[in-house]
């Protein structure tokens, strides 16, 4: 494999290939934001389409979309708004899960606020289920506790 | 190709948990066992605390007759909108420590990173009312044998960062003043015990307006007071830097005309007197545009005032909140501009505001609360 001078990648285009098999462009400049990638790009090479198992093609063009908007412009706080806007909680835990996995810096600290930002005023119901989380207090045990802190349950509604 | 729920790792979650605010972490301890756990240790109040970058402010208020303790955001836009926290999870933080405990007593001497410190007739109490995290401290040996003067008596509360420590400061000056009688004391919550500073003379007493002794700010890393020096008559600042354990002094504005009745506190980015002029119905507000530089004493805003006004809290920007006569809490921005009121039972005579910061913090040597 000739080495390149890879240093002038501005206009270099990537090839990812999802978990599901679908394969999508992204600019080498955009791809060094995201250290997991980045890191497959040194060990194989960026003439190769690099393999992300973890990552889907329902997540993958809209980790995309954001490094597109990180290189190019400034990110604003109306285009985060904009980007989670149609997404419901699972989608973003699964865009959160595959930032994560591509060791995306950013993004992942944007969706972890926005995570934080959606769970703020749910129940203790819908916080189990969203992290698949069990409840091992005991009736007695969780009734005590809930009267204990009860200023905090005080607003939210007790089913999601 | 079905996904069913995804489990996040626990690093994740913890990620997540770090950027809510303390209100629905208190409530998620109820999610489980582990979780429970998480919350309360130590380290993620530590780190929740670092990375909270706005960290929620509320004021806490004991009202009048007091069998309640109410807690208000200050966020919330106050007009009339009410009081959202239950005064019974209070008092059974306070039945705990003594069954015979009564709320009458109690005077709030310092808000420092989630902590309230109160004096009650026999005990101080340090106390965290997001948590319910308290301790009990003894009242410093002069406190206990000067309690009748204990009007004039001066009490702070802050954080020496550089120890990771908790100090409760106490300074009290006999009244008719004689060389021998004024005492510098400090309380360190990790050496568990009172400290006399010796050597040289606090002839201070506190020189606050409000029937109970306000509380000092903190900034600059010392606690402030307004005080009067016993020996020369006349009203000085005087401080206490925590990280030092020394005390200094800071000259009154040079101004024949500042009104009697002062409070200071801290005003957006300044330390700052604020002298009730009762004879006009009017309030100034002063700041040192210079820290400990006298001649920076500057009168900033004057605002037209019903009654008393007592400022509680104001914002890096300026807004600030303070309690005025029987309305309750009020709310102006920088430029003295009215943004809205709440009101509640309150006697200005004996109610007491003080701001607080949400924290989910420990304090030091926290295994089991006395």
């Amino acid at each position: 494999m000739a080495q390149e001078a890879s240093s002038s990648t501005s206009s270099k285009t990537i090839s990812l290939k999802t978990g599901d098999g679908e394969i999508f462009e992204i600019e080498a400049s955009a791809a060094k934001q995201m250290k997991t990638v980045q890191r497959l790009i040194d060990d194989l090479g960026d003439d190769i389409t690099i393999p992300l198992h973890n990552v889907f093609s329902k997540e993958l063009p809209k980790i995309i979309e954001y490094y597109k908007k990180d290189i190019t412009g400034e990110i604003t706080k109306d285009f985060e708004a904009e980007f989670v806007k149609d997404l419901n909680d699972d989608e973003v835990k699964v865009l959160f899960l595959a930032a994560n996995y591509l060791d995306a810096n950013k993004l992942f600290e944007f969706l972890s606020q926005n995570i934080a930002d959606r769970l703020e005023s749910k129940s203790v119901e819908y916080v189990r289920k969203y992290f698949g989380v069990e409840n091992d207090f005991t009736p007695e045990e969780e009734s005590k506790l809930r009267e204990e802190r009860a200023w905090s349950f005080r607003g939210i509604k007790e089913d999601e | 190709m079905e996904k069913e729920t995804r489990y996040l790792p626990h690093e994740l979650i913890i990620q997540i948990l770090l950027r809510l605010p303390v209100k629905s972490l208190i409530r998620f301890k109820c999610v489980s066992k582990s979780w429970f756990s998480l919350i309360s240790h130590p380290n993620f109040g530590n780190s929740h605390f670092q990375l909270s970058a706005t960290q929620t402010r509320r004021i806490l208020c004991i009202p009048n007759s007091p069998t309640k303790i109410l807690s208000i955001d200050f966020e919330s836009s106050l007009n009339n909108d009410f009081i959202d926290f239950e005064s019974s999870l209070l008092n059974n933080d306070f039945a705990l420590l003594n069954p015979n405990f009564s709320l009458v007593s109690l005077q709030i001497k310092g808000s420092c990173r989630g902590f309230i410190c109160l004096r009650g007739s026999s005990n101080l109490y340090l106390w965290n009312p997001s948590t319910g995290v308290h301790r009990q401290i003894p009242l410093s040996p002069f406190d206990y044998e000067l309690k009748d003067y204990y009007f004039g008596h001066l009490y702070g509360f802050g954080y020496d960062q550089s120890r990771d420590d908790y100090l409760v400061v106490s300074m009290s000056c006999d009244p008719t003043y004689d060389s021998n009688s004024s005492h510098l004391e400090f309380f360190s919550l990790r050496d568990n015990t009172w400290k006399e500073i010796e050597g040289t003379q606090f002839p201070y007493m506190n020189a606050s307006s409000h029937p109970y002794p306000k509380v000092g700010p903190l900034f600059n890393g010392a606690i402030h007071w307004l005080a009067r020096r016993c020996d020369l008559q006349v009203y000085v600042i005087v401080a206490f830097d925590l990280m030092e354990r020394k005390l200094f002094e800071m000259p009154f504005p040079d101004d024949d005309n500042i009104p009697t009745h002062c409070d200071l506190w801290v005003f957006g980015e300044f330390l700052s007197i604020l002298a009730n002029d009762y004879n006009n119905n009017m309030i100034e507000i002063w700041v040192m545009k210079e820290y400990k530089v006298h001649s920076s004493w500057t009168k900033t805003l004057v605002l037209p005032a019903f009654h008393s006004f007592d400022l509680i809290y104001s914002t890096k920007n300026g807004d600030f909140i303070g309690v005025e006569g029987f309305l309750g809490l009020v709310k102006y921005n920088d430029k003295g501009k009215w943004l809205g009121y709440c009101s509640y039972h309150r006697n200005p005579r004996v109610s007491q505001e003080v701001m607080y910061t949400e924290s989910l913090l420990s304090l030091p040597g926290d295994d089991d609360q006395i």
